[in-house]
């Protein structure tokens, strides 16, 4: 761009600062705080005290920190789904959709396979159970981008309105095992030994820990792995890796796969701890949505994933008692700050790795010289 | 079956079609300078909040129906300055846009949840032309956006492929380098189109409000249909005019749902058929995705891909 004889360009830092890593999240998110505030504003809400409200209720206050662990749970799940795909340049944005499919396949291995199985093989069967239905959600998507090129995004985001329908249909449309047969409308409960123990009066289950130890567990695969150099590899340029012999469809298919299986995990969590069924609330809390929010700004790293993801959780569970306090503000506030934080986070990032140059055209006047 | 009932789910199809051949238009602008927007879903439900709030407001259906395109504008400028000026990544920085209009419209919608809209489009009355039959209720019924929206169709297929500009835009979806080299400013050429492209994706929300539903509600106002239209640009293979046939393809599969749940049709449980357009879309894509059909596809070959001048 050529502004009054000055050329201003970006242009690729050779090596960037260390610290920007961590600035970048938190002006993004600071960012984001102001963006929202001005329609707080906007609308009538002081910004000031909405957000202290938020930050009392979804951070610092007994109910709001073991709320904001309880939802943490899945969350990192769905952002691990994220970042698992997103690192390799592979859009999976259905992972909503396939929570659903995972909170429907962990119920189901909950109803019909839990009560023969022994007591301690009923929680991870119940798991992976939900874990492969999720992969077996995006195999669709999966098999396209490997066929056609890029479109995993579209068709993998469809499914999430085909699943919606699915989890009403099981709890709306039908008398099938995952309902529970009393008149009202609400999912069958799984066997007691599939599900696990809160820790004391919190709302937090053993899931939470599962979940950090897996993305501590992703970190060190994709770091030391045959198979996470070969996906990095290819996620910096497809062409090196077909040369030296990786199988381009192989590993679309395979990340995909993976990603959709730790989204359906997030699902399969869900039933194991708070919920015990196919629930319907599920399909208001957006977390797949969120997921890729928080994958974003931990900037696809797995163990990073695990704090913007109580962040996040964080913001959801306040933006929940806004909605019901004394001078209410939509919960979709929360929305409207993942939305930002994720805008910002994508320019900021591309400030960490160019710098702005400003150089005068060779040959044009200087300023103020005659 | 009464086949007067699938008459008027036809004709209806052809309405819901709108909304779909204007987001798909922009969508296609947009691609063919080489630039993605995924964001779609979100220009479409920011543009009906925003007719939806003006008309409570104001009253002023004119309102209602062109200040969504200034929103548009302002959240296409911006997918533009994060991915043609900074080079960011174009379907991250699309699906925040998706996640960002989706919140600010429910957020501002919030306080008009289930109001009646204040404001509308009704249909022209043609008289006697309504009456002939099949033709009548087909071609003649409709609301003027509708009408709009055709002739414009026509325009921007005559625009890409009549005119130099339009030259220009294909041209640099295919390879800006030789645009550049031709002394035409590529940055320039991604933004305008990225900017109408926009326009046309909130101008496609405001008739979901204005000519089609009764009421404001979060949950149902678009259902995806940003996600439809898209897919739609594959479909229609990057040229206007057949986005007109396959808008009114989906837009069939879209309408079925109410037909049945109107005639009251209970075969099947209406969420399944909930299901019919997004599967039907899935389907086409799998269609298209056979080695064949890609190369009549011909998608612009620089798609996403940003442009840097190499100069030294």
């Amino acid at each position: 761009m050529i502004v009054g004889g000055y050329r201003i360009e970006l242009e690729p830092r050779l090596k960037s600062p260390r610290w920007l890593v961590y600035v970048v999240p938190v002006v993004s998110l600071l960012f984001a705080f102001v963006v929202a505030g001005i329609f707080l504003l906007g609308t009538g809400h002081n910004p000031f005290t909405t957000y202290g409200k938020l930050i009392d209720k979804g951070y610092t206050s007994y109910y709001g920190i073991t709320d904001t662990l309880g939802l943490a749970t899945p969350l990192i799940c769905t952002g691990l789904a994220a970042a698992f795909a997103f690192r390799m340049n592979l859009f999976n944005i259905g992972e909503e959709g396939q929570m659903y499919l995972g909170m429907i396949g962990a119920a189901w291995a909950g109803i019909v396979l839990a009560d023969n199985l022994p007591g301690v093989a009923a929680v991870p069967v119940v798991m992976l159970s939900g874990a492969a239905f999720g992969a077996l959600w995006v195999l669709v998507p999966a098999v396209l981008r490997a066929r056609l090129g890029p479109s995993e995004t579209v068709s993998s985001l469809l499914l999430n309105y085909v699943a919606l329908n699915l989890v009403n249909f099981l709890i709306f449309g039908s008398r099938t095992l995952w309902r529970d047969p009393s008149p009202f409308p609400d999912g069958q409960l799984v066997a007691d030994s599939a599900r696990l123990d809160r820790f004391g009066t919190t709302n937090v289950y053993p899931t939470l820990l599962i979940a950090a130890i897996l993305a501590v567990f992703l970190w060190l695969f994709m770091r030391f792995s045959n198979y996470g150099y070969e996906t990095s590899v290819f996620a910096d340029s497809p062409n090196t890796a077909r040369y030296a012999g990786m199988s381009a469809s192989r590993l679309t298919v395979s990340v995909l796969l993976s990603s959709g299986a730790l989204a359906g995990l997030a699902g399969s969590m869900y039933v194991v701890g708070p919920a015990g069924k196919v629930d319907p609330g599920l399909l208001q809390v957006g977390l797949g949505y969120a997921g890729i929010v928080v994958a974003a700004l931990a900037r696809y790293n797995f163990v990073a994933v695990i704090l913007t993801a109580v962040l996040f959780a964080g913001l959801r569970v306040g933006g929940a008692a806004l909605q019901i306090s004394s001078d209410p503000v939509p919960i979709a506030i929360a929305t409207v700050i993942q939305g930002a934080v994720l805008l910002f986070a994508l320019g900021g990032e591309m400030f960490r790795k160019n710098r702005l140059r400003v150089r005068r055209i060779a040959g044009s006047p200087v300023r103020g010289a005659a | 079956m009464n086949s007067n009932i699938w008459l008027i789910t036809f004709a209806d199809a052809i309405s819901i079609a709108t909304p779909l051949i204007l987001a798909s238009l922009g969508a296609m602008l947009t691609e063919r300078s080489g630039v993605i927007n995924l964001g779609v879903e979100g220009y479409l439900l920011m543009g009906a909040v925003t007719a939806f709030q003006l008309g409570m407001g104001f009253g002023n259906v004119w309102l209602s129906v062109f200040a969504p395109i200034l929103v548009g504008v302002v959240m296409a400028l911006v997918h533009g300055a994060l991915v043609i000026s900074l080079r960011a990544n174009q379907i991250v920085s699309g699906l925040a846009m998706v996640i960002f209009g989706t919140g600010l419209s429910q957020f501002l919608g919030k306080s008009v949840e289930g109001e009646r809209r204040p404001v509308s489009i009704e249909p022209i009355d043609f008289g006697r032309l309504s009456d002939i039959p099949f033709i009548g209720p087909v071609i003649f019924g409709h609301d003027p956006l509708t009408y709009f929206t055709w002739a414009l169709t026509i325009v921007a297929s005559l625009y890409l492929n009549r005119t130099r500009p339009g030259l220009v835009l294909r041209a640099t979806g295919d390879a800006p380098a030789t645009v550049d080299a031709q002394g035409v400013s590529v940055t320039a050429v991604r933004y305008i189109h990225t900017v109408v492209g926009g326009a046309l994706m909130a101008f496609a929300g405001s008739w979901f409000m204005l000519a089609r539903g009764t009421a404001w509600s979060q949950e149902s106002t678009t259902n995806g249909i940003g996600w439809i239209a898209l897919a739609l640009v594959v479909f229609a293979a990057w040229r206007p005019l057949r986005a007109i046939l396959g808008a009114v393809l989906f837009g069939f599969t879209l309408q079925v749902p109410f037909t049945l749940q109107a005639q009251q049709i209970n075969v099947v449980a209406p969420e399944m058929v909930k299901m019919l357009p997004y599967l039907a879309t899935l389907f086409v894509l799998v269609a298209l995705s056979t080695p064949r059909a890609r190369r009549l596809l011909g998608a612009p070959k620089m798609l996403g891909i940003p442009f840097v001048r190499d100069e030294r």
